[in-house]
């Protein structure tokens, strides 16, 4: 499909009033609103590797204007997100338009547009002393003790410098009002930040959140495999609720209470 | 839903090798007993498995 022409159909049959993709801007990449106005600069749309949350862009649109439609470039990622923005009532799908672009390579496209196709190189510091990038969750509770585990991540944890890019770039982290930011939780101005409550705050947020998107891990100038974090933390949820985060629109078991369950709680092993 | 929760976050610690740490117990306010044996066997095992070691971690980070 010719992306920029189905783009500029969509704004100018004014099924959208704004088209969320990407344009190059002195040599970079960078996210941008196509408009009917100016829909010829839809000739120089970028489709590339490169990955932004544009679903966290049209939620900030949204805020200003809950009218306004928003045609977006999406991936696989980007329905998953846009999924579970819809269940949490952040966008309305009835609003939102989407092209989507080549994902994942398949015997009918010969290639992706996806950063994480290429997995990221651990070098061998971090593969003795961290954790691997590409490690599953299992694995690492298999292969590593209690101490070890808690060493591997700590050694991880304490290079974080606090930037909060992990958060900023999440599509699905819209809270008005961050934890990481409550000066109960997480001491304001002072650096480096305490472990692990930073990052345990984080990965319990991601609980029935979280759609394995990786841009927190592209994000994180510390190097440090928070999408690795977030698979366990996905893992755990899928075992214990049965939920997956983004995979269509159903509400968060977090969000319900008071139901009944099965599970009982766990014996105190002495 | 208390009892998912609390497993997802056993889960989480055990992950980060922090599992023991944590635990749940339905206790109705006639058990009297069954909290004082609860409380005391937990308040053991925890002193049985030593200082949190987060603490040294964090003290040595602030240390420089
Ligand atoms: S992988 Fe990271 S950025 Fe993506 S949804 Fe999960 S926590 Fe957010
Ligand atoms: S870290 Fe937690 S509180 Fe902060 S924006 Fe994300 S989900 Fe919301
Ligand atoms: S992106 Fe990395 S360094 Fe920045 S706050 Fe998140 S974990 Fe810490």
């Amino acid at each position: 499909m010719d992306m920029v022409k189905a783009a500029k159909e969509l704004l100018l049959q004014d099924k959208v009033d704004i088209f969320l993709g990407y344009r190059k801007l002195d040599g970079h990449q960078i996210p941008h609103g196509f408009t009917k106005a100016h829909v010829d600069d839809l000739d120089q749309l970028e489709i590339s590797l490169n990955r932004y949350p544009l679903e966290k862009i049209a939620c900030d649109l949204a805020q200003k204007d809950p009218a306004l439609k928003i045609g977006i470039l999406a991936r696989d990622c980007s329905q998953r997100a846009l999924n579970l923005l819809y269940t949490w009532d952040q966008l309305n799908p009835e609003n939102i338009e989407t092209l989507t672009v080549n994902c994942c390579p398949s015997p009918l496209s010969t290639h992706g547009d996806c950063s994480y196709l290429t997995p990221k190189p651990t070098g061998d510091y971090k593969k003795a002393h961290g954790v691997d990038y590409n490690d599953s969750p299992k694995d690492f509770l298999a292969n590593h003790d209690s101490g070890e585990r808690l060493s591997r991540w700590m050694y991880e944890f304490q290079k974080c410098i606090k930037c909060y890019g992990c958060r900023n770039v999440c599509p699905v982290c819209f809270c008005k009002e961050c934890s990481l930011e409550h000066p109960n939780l997480v001491e304001p101005g002072v650096l480096p930040a305490e472990v692990p409550i930073f990052h345990l705050i984080r990965a319990t947020h991601m609980a029935g959140r979280c759609i394995d998107c990786g841009l927190c891990e592209d994000a994180c100038p510390a190097h440090i495999p928070l999408r690795m974090l977030y698979r366990e933390v996905n893992d755990a949820v899928s075992d214990i609720f049965g939920y997956v985060p983004g995979d269509h629109i159903e509400k968060s078991p977090f969000s319900i209470i008071g139901k009944t369950v099965e599970l009982t709680p766990a014996p105190m092993d002495v | 839903m208390t009892v998912k929760r609390i497993a997802f976050v056993q889960e989480l610690l055990k992950f980060m090798g922090l599992e023991g740490r944590l635990h749940l117990e339905w206790i109705s306010s006639a058990e009297a007993q069954k909290y004082v044996d609860v409380v005391t066997k937990f308040t053991e095992k925890i002193r049985n498995m030593g200082p949190n070691p987060l603490r040294a971690i964090n003290e040595m980070k602030k240390a420089g």
